[in-house]
């Protein structure tokens, strides 16, 4: 394309590349910079160099990332134009400078490419033609400036980042000069085809380029590379320059092999010790280092061969990792080693044992058939045993593999226990040393017993399971768990008093009783002295006297029983008993094989041993393979038939008999053992020579059963021998079995079932934290999800089904579930719902609400324990235990709340919890619009509910969170059967557990208050209900008395209550006192908050504040007179009833603003008390009254009500009155009426001071009530009375001839009088009617 | 936010993904890989775990977990482990086929194998553009709880390094100080594109 630009898109560049320019923000100008390029790039080359200046003024750009990209740009159109090199390559230099690193860095990127490009066209161009046009030549000399630039950069210390991308740089220089042994060797037949530029091509020569300069130069370059990494240099390095060095040299070495004798030894001598940098971070390089000599070791170039053994050793030094082994691998397979195995180094360690291994069980074989004539006959016919005869301990590791393989094969061995014994091989050094050191005890003999019962008991219970575990590689592959000490004890008894009769029966048991203490010692030793032997046996040069040997007479017995009872165990097909003939009894006849039902039969013991195994449910399973037994022991038994000499099979039979008396003394046993086996041989009709073992090819599903069915015996057996002690033992191994083997078999649930069937007995809670911590270990320990994940999940399974038999099979008072919970590792989620089921029952619909109450003790007291034991789980605790506090049902709430408030809540770190818990629950009473928004809230975090749960185990959940996960549950609850406003007993389920922490920390009673006044009514009754307990128990304190006396405005009447409270029964103290009285004082003006404490003022306040109390509502009124009157049981009374009665009267209701009504009611309230108000307390009150000027407004009402109340007090009232008439009562108009009212209720006894009178006041008195009149004159005219009168008051009462105009004077002064009081009169006149009719 | 990121672990569901996650909340341009030949779920049993080939969706995963035990995968977490990953992507994607994806900037391994498979195939891949890519090791437990930690300080760390200019001048400082703060051993290496 020749390119006339199109108009358009020139002006559109234009316009885009100044549109770049004066954009304003970073990402429009990148935006515009993508679109730039992409249109730029589209153009020929003559329209470019039109813009290659407006492009190198973008450059000029202050924003970093534009300017690279500019950098990015101008590069990509030098590699599609090169004929721009000479004006690109010179920007390219400046920007090597630019302050921004990564712009550098990009120029760096563009340089490489654009000198790749640059270096193949010349030398490309150089190799079709002779010569180079001079813009190629300025070209390259600007590149090599270029060049020059950047190596300065790379070789330059301390310039940082940009470095990394310079020594990349150089790299790939080094690479592009040297010639590549990979790639084409000839250049393209034409120019234009795209290959792999080799250096290789110039070698025809090139009018610019000399490849041996250019492979100086590169190696040049590469020593000072190789110089960085030497020491001095290192030290100034940082880790990121290492890193890239040696991922550059490894490069190199890979890609150039020539240059490996160069690199090597450079990157050998990098002593990972000298990484240590600035004292920090050499990982990095180390592990850089690590991974450059591995890449190295996969060169396959024939300079690289040298090498290989440096590097390895170089490498085993730095330990690599698991890509690190692979790679190893392969190189050993690349060396042509025989070796296939993927894990070598494994292999190698394995490789002993094994062989050892199998070499006990081949000498076992011999040994078995000591007896035969012609021992190697069996190894002609029998491929495997003559495969096994050719195995030394330095076997290859080929055929040991194979052996592995028939060996698991054949004996049915199960393939995990080993590989867990390959695990215990490699990892347990101290293990295996003791394994060793009972080796060599054991060795011993008879003189070692001693020390080894020391040592025994002085090892740890698991250390000794893990000894037990790194012996049994040393076993023959047979199954050892199965040896019950008695098993073993009878065993080696019968077969020692069998075969080697002449051995001394107590060194026989000495040997038994120190074998059944730590049997797999006994077949360690066996395995070991037996190598010997079965070397020169299979070889066939000479015969071994076997009796001779102590050691292997003892090897002889331990194998003899290792082998039958492995197959017991293994229960292969239809169990021991075909086995063992088809072992070792040759039948005499090929039809007794089939016969095989008979043959059982015959032997006595064996049917009883099958059924005591519990196993007849797997027959089906392993009929199968008792065919394919059947089989190669017939297939044997005919081969061999009749050759060997009689043998006889004594020792099952009285296998479980002997189980059955496991205390007996081991000499008594072993004697009475011997004396059975005796009769079984005499008695057994079948004799039968000795065979090898046959080879089973078990399926893996019979594998499986097998391994089961080997666990379950071994459970079984464990329970028969419990009272033997060593249980710590036993239970380490059944949990590393039930852990180690594979998962399909669900062993741990036939381990949970034999927990469970006794767990006390079997030590249940021993044996499942032994489990757990196995399951934990795994599940913590593998770095495998699948594994991981998988173990998580057993352990919860297996917890959760031992928790929840804990909980129904145990009374509640049992400990043992807070035990087990508080000691497993680890509480997954499900148990701690679990958990909360227990302490709130009804959370989950299948709660059984029988037995609850004990089960919330039972489940809190769990919580609690696991709150103090368990830090980590705290808050989720804490949660359940809070869940509880709300729970519906009281019972379980009280529990709850004790727990909480008592046990709980006194820890400081979680009181502020529990605080904003209750608080929380608190305002959900009142505030029915939050509780509704809580709940909405509680419906969202109810679904999230799980994240949050998984998270809360390993992450601080914060208290609020929790306190809302709770309240929302609950809102729920609540919400659903309450609509808005909580009913009574709801209001208490939420308030129970804040009452309860008020108790203990009194400032929070100030919440109560507050919340008060907004409560709804049945809130308020709630909160009614509680108070008095709650005050009782907290007593007064500092803190209530602050919350007293500032209470907010609507909690009058819990302040009431409170204060009823405090008060009752007691005296309260100065400080409350003072502080009601300061509070009625100051802010409450209502006196009845004085009111419970009045007894306890001294009389003179309660005067003071008398007019408030009249004021009062009767009834209360009622009440205060009351407690004024009877006092506290230790002051004594307040006031006395007279001093009640005349402050009464000392109310002015004018003046005190307090209704009249209200003073006449406190005066009837006391009249209607006349036990109290007796007679002589009125007449001591009125007597008083009397003396007061100006007279109380209510006297003449008391005094008539007095009258009314105590007639026998007419006399002194008479008196009274008299006192009144002296005291010219007739001048109080009010009073007047009242007095007169007196004067007719007391008639005719007030006619004497009636007569007292001035006449003008009798006058008016007479005129006024009229009825008086009448009784009055009649008395008055008594001769006595009469002469006693006065004329004037005769005169009044119309007894003498009466001077008119007096009279006449003082009625109209009366007459004014009555006229102003007429008001009055009709109120006085009511008064004592209603008095009356109160009374 | 300037750098490109990449989380891998081996099956590319459960520390890569919670990284993934947690970094796409906080509006990092991530994606995630594994480098295994499949993706292993674990199963019923150890033995038979549930393998799916990289780039099958999570979700035909998590249907397919579903139906065969529900109560199993929902309580050893695979269920919703799935779940939150289906709303990550669409599917586990395998380190090694990435090419297509464009250069990262920054690769986060969780596991040292993973790390050294990365850097291998990063090694094996034509180093043309000399585009430095941070590869860092984070090791990181392959259980649910250990991979949201990890995610959580894979997140520490990626700010800290979008907080510096360029990290090859300050990826040393970074380290230390991270490793100072979380007391984690990491891993480091730089790689080209």
């Amino acid at each position: 394309m020749v390119g006339i630009m199109n108009p358009v898109s020139r002006e559109k560049l234009a316009s885009l590349s100044s549109s770049v320019k004066f954009a304003i923000d970073l990402g429009s100008k990148l935006e515009l910079c993508r679109q730039l390029k992409h249109d730029l790039l589209e153009e020929d080359a003559a329209d470019l160099s039109e813009f290659l200046p407006s492009i190198f003024d973008l450059y000029s750009d202050p924003f970093g990332p534009v300017r690279k990209f500019a950098t990015e740009i101008i590069g990509e159109i030098g590699v599609k134009h090169l004929e721009f090199v000479p004006e690109i390559a010179p920007f390219l230099i400046t920007v090597l400078e630019d302050a921004t690193p990564a712009v550098a860095r990009q120029s760096i990127a563009c340089s490489i490419d654009l000198f790749r490009h640059t270096l193949e066209k010349i030398a490309i161009r150089g190799l079709y033609s002779s010569e180079l046009d001079s813009d190629l030549e300025s070209s390259w000399s600007w590149m090599l400036k270029l060049k020059e630039k950047i190596y300065s950069i790379a070789f330059q210390p301390g310039s940082g980042g940009i470095r990394l991308v310079a020594l990349k740089f150089v790299e790939a220089v080094i690479l592009l000069y040297t010639p590549n042994p990979n790639g084409s060797p000839e250049p393209p037949p034409n120019e234009g085809t795209t290959i792999e530029f080799n250096i290789t091509w110039l070698r025809g020569g090139h009018p610019l380029l000399n490849v041996g300069d250019l492979s100086i130069e590169a190696s040049q370059r590469l020593v000072l590379l190789l110089d960085q990494l030497r020491f001095p240099a290192v030290k100034s390095l940082t880790t990121s320059v290492i890193v890239v060095i040696i991922n550059s040299l490894s490069a190199i070495a890979k890609k150039r092999p020539a240059y490996y004798g160069r690199i090597l030894p450079v990157l050998l001598s990098l002593d990972p010790p000298s990484f240590v940098i600035k004292g920090v971070h050499v990982y990095g390089a180390h592990h850089a280092l690590k991974n450059a000599l591995l890449s190295c070791l996969k060169c396959t170039h024939p300079s690289a061969a040298p090498w290989r053994e440096r590097i390895l050793g170089a490498l085993k030094e730095m330990k690599p990792g698991g890509l690190a082994d692979q790679a190893l691998n392969q190189v050993h397979k690349i060396n042509g080693s025989v070796e296939e195995e993927k894990d070598d180094s494994l292999l190698i360690k394995e490789e002993k044992p094994l062989t050892k291994a199998y070499d006990a069980a081949g000498s076992n074989v011999g040994r078995k058939r000591s007896g035969t004539e012609d021992s190697s006959d069996l190894a002609e016919k029998d491929e495997v045993s003559g495969k096994r005869v050719k195995a030394t301990p330095s076997v290859s590791e080929e055929s040991t593999k194979e052996l592995n393989r028939d060996i698991t094969v054949s004996q049915g061995d199960i393939s995990s226990t080993q590989s867990s014994t390959r695990k215990v091989d490699v990892d347990t050094g101290p293990v295996q040393q003791l394994v060793g050191m009972f080796g060599a005890l054991v060795a011993q003999g008879e003189k070692a017993v001693g020390s080894l019962g020391i040592l025994i008991s002085n090892i740890s219970a698991d250390l000794l399971a893990e000894v037990v575990m790194a012996n049994m590689c040393n076993l023959p592959p047979t199954h050892p768990h199965t040896d019950t000490d008695d098993e073993l004890l009878e065993d080696m008894c019968i077969v020692g008093s069998d075969t080697q009769a002449k051995y001394p029966q107590s060194f026989l048991a000495d040997v038994i009783s120190l074998s059944s203490t730590f049997p797999p010692i006994a077949s360690m030793l066996n395995s070991q002295q037996s190598v010997p032997n079965k070397i020169v046996k299979t070889e066939g040069e000479e015969e071994v006297d076997v009796v001779a040997d102590p050691n292997s007479a003892l090897a002889y017995a331990g194998m003899a029983h290792e082998d039958e009872n492995a197959l017991l165990a293994t229960d292969l097909p239809v169990s021991p008993n075909i086995v063992l003939p088809g072992m070792k009894i040759d039948l005499p006849t090929p039809s007794d094989i089939h016969d095989t039902g008979n043959l059982e039969s015959g032997i006595p013991g064996l049917d009883s041993s099958f059924r005591n195994d519990g196993l007849s449910d797997t027959q089906a399973a392993s009929s199968l393979v008792s065919t394919d037994i059947e089989d190669a022991s017939q297939e044997q038994a005919t081969s061999f038939g009749g050759k060997s000499p009689l043998h006889v099979l004594p020792s099952i039979s009285i296998d479980r008999s002997e189980e059955l008396s496991p205390k007996a003394a081991v000499t008594d046993s072993s004697s009475m053992v011997s004396s059975t086996a005796t009769s079984v041989v005499s008695s057994c009709p079948f004799v039968l020579p000795k065979m090898s073992a046959p080879v089973v090819n078990l399926s893996e599903d019979q594998k499986d059963d097998v391994q089961k069915l080997a666990f379950v015996r071994i459970v079984e057996a464990y329970k028969q021998i419990a009272v033997a002690g060593g249980s710590q033992v036993r239970s380490s191994l059944l949990a590393y079995l039930g852990v180690e083997l594979p998962s399909e078999l669900e062993l741990q649930k036939v381990l949970r079932e034999h927990i469970l069937s006794d767990y006390i007995n079997h030590e249940g809670h021993e044996l499942t934290l032994r489990v757990l911590y196995r399951l934990f270990g795994k599940a913590e320990d593998e770095s495998d999800f699948l594994s991981c994940t998988t173990a998580a999940s057993a352990y919860e399974t297996f917890l959760l089904a031992v928790a929840e038999t804990l909980r129904d099979s145990f009374p509640p008072s049992d400990k043992s579930l807070s035990k087990l919970l508080g000691e497993a590792p680890r509480l997954p989620k499900s148990v701690l719902n679990f958990l909360g089921c227990l302490c709130s029952p009804g959370i989950s619909e299948k709660a059984e609400e029988s037995q609850s109450g004990d089960r919330v003790t039972q489940g809190l007291s769990t919580v609690w324990s696991l709150i103090l034991l368990r830090p980590p789980i705290r808050d989720v605790c804490l949660k359940i235990a809070l869940q509880s506090a709300v729970h519906h049902l009281e019972e379980v709430r009280m529990k709850a709340i004790r727990l909480v408030a008592n046990k709980l809540y006194p820890l400081q770190s979680i009181a502020q919890q529990i605080e904003e818990f209750a608080r929380e629950m608190l305002l959900s009473v009142v505030n029915v619009d939050a509780t509704e928004r809580i709940g909405a809230e509680g419906l969202i975090s109810e679904s999230h509910k799980d994240s949050d749960l998984e998270k809360s185990s390993n992450e601080h959940q914060s208290m609020s969170s929790i306190s809302k996960d709770i309240s929302a549950d609950v809102h729920q609850s609540e919400t659903s059967h309450s609509g808005s406003s909580p009913s009574v007993p709801e209001a208490q389920r939420c308030m129970s557990l804040y009452f309860a922490l008020c108790t203990k920390k009194h400032s929070l009673f100030g919440q109560i208050f507050i919340i008060y006044s907004s409560a709804s009514k049945e809130v308020k009754q709630a909160i009614h209900r509680h108070i008095p307990i709650l005050v009782r128990t907290m007593g007064l304190s500092s803190d209530l008395l602050e919350i007293i006396s500032d209470p907010p405005s609507g909690s009058e009447n819990l302040l009431m209550q409170v204060l009823q409270t405090l008060t009752e029964g007691t005296v309260p103290s100065a400080e409350l006192i003072f502080t009601i009285k300061k509070l009625f004082d100051s802010k409450l003006k209502d006196v009845e908050i004085l009111v419970p404490v009045l007894p306890f003022l001294p009389g003179d306040e309660v005067l003071l504040l008398f007019p408030h109390l009249v004021n009062l509502p009767l009834e209360k009124f009622q009440a205060v007179l009351t407690r004024l009157l009877q006092g506290s049981a230790h002051s004594g009374p307040v006031l006395t009833p007279a001093e009640v009665l005349i402050a009464i009267h000392g109310i002015v209701p004018e003046r005190d603003g307090i209704p009249l009504k209200k003073v006449t009611d406190a005066c009837n309230a006391c009249f209607e008390q006349r036990h109290i108000f007796t007679q002589q307390v009125l007449a001591k009150v009125l007597n008083q009254l009397v003396e007061q000027i100006p007279l109380p407004l209510l006297f003449m009402r008391t005094v008539l009500q007095a009258i009314g109340a105590f007639p026998a007090l007419v006399e002194f009232i008479m008196e009274i009155l008299s006192r009144l008439v002296s005291k010219q009562i007739w001048k109080n108009p009010k009073l007047w009426v009242g007095f007169l009212k007196c004067a007719l209720l007391t008639k005719p006894q007030s006619f004497s001071v009636l007569l007292q009178l001035p006449p003008p006041q009798l006058e008016n008195a007479l005129n006024r009530t009229a009825a008086l009149k009448a009784p009055l004159v009649a008395h008055a005219s008594q001769q006595n009375i009469r002469n006693s009168l006065p004329r004037s008051m005769l005169a009044v009462l119309g007894l003498a001839p009466d001077t008119q105009s007096s009279s006449q004077a003082q009625t109209s002064q009366a007459h004014t009088g009555d006229t102003s009081n007429s008001e009055k009169d009709a109120a006085v006149t009511e008064k004592p009617k209603e008095s009356s009719s109160a009374s | 936010m300037k750098f490109r990121y990449a989380m891998v672990c081996s099956s590319n569901q459960n520390r890569s993904m919670e990284a993934h996650s947690l970094l796409k909340k906080q509006g990092f341009d991530v994606s995630s890989y594994g480098t295994g030949a499949h993706v292993k779920l674990p199963g019923p049993s150890l033995r038979e775990p549930n393998v799916y080939e990289f780039g099958t969706p999570y979700k035909h995963m998590f249907d397919d977990l579903r139906r065969k035990d529900p109560e199993l995968y929902k309580r050893n977490g695979i269920l919703p482990m799935l779940k939150r990953n289906l709303s990550v992507k669409l599917a586990p994607q395998r380190w090694q086929d990435n090419a297509a994806d464009g250069c990262f900037d920054i690769v986060f391994t969780f596991e040292e194998k993973v790390f050294d498979m990365v850097l291998e195939d990063l090694h094996n891949r034509d180093q043309v553009l000399l585009k430095s890519v941070l590869v860092i090791n984070l090791e990181v437990k392959d259980n649910h709880e250990e991979a949201a930690i990890g995610a959580r300080i894979a997140l520490d760390l990626c700010e800290q390094i979008e907080d510096v200019e360029s990290w090859e001048d300050s990826i040393d400082d970074i380290m230390v100080s991270f490793e100072n703060k979380h007391r984690r051993k990491l891993l480091y290496s730089i790689s080209f594109y």
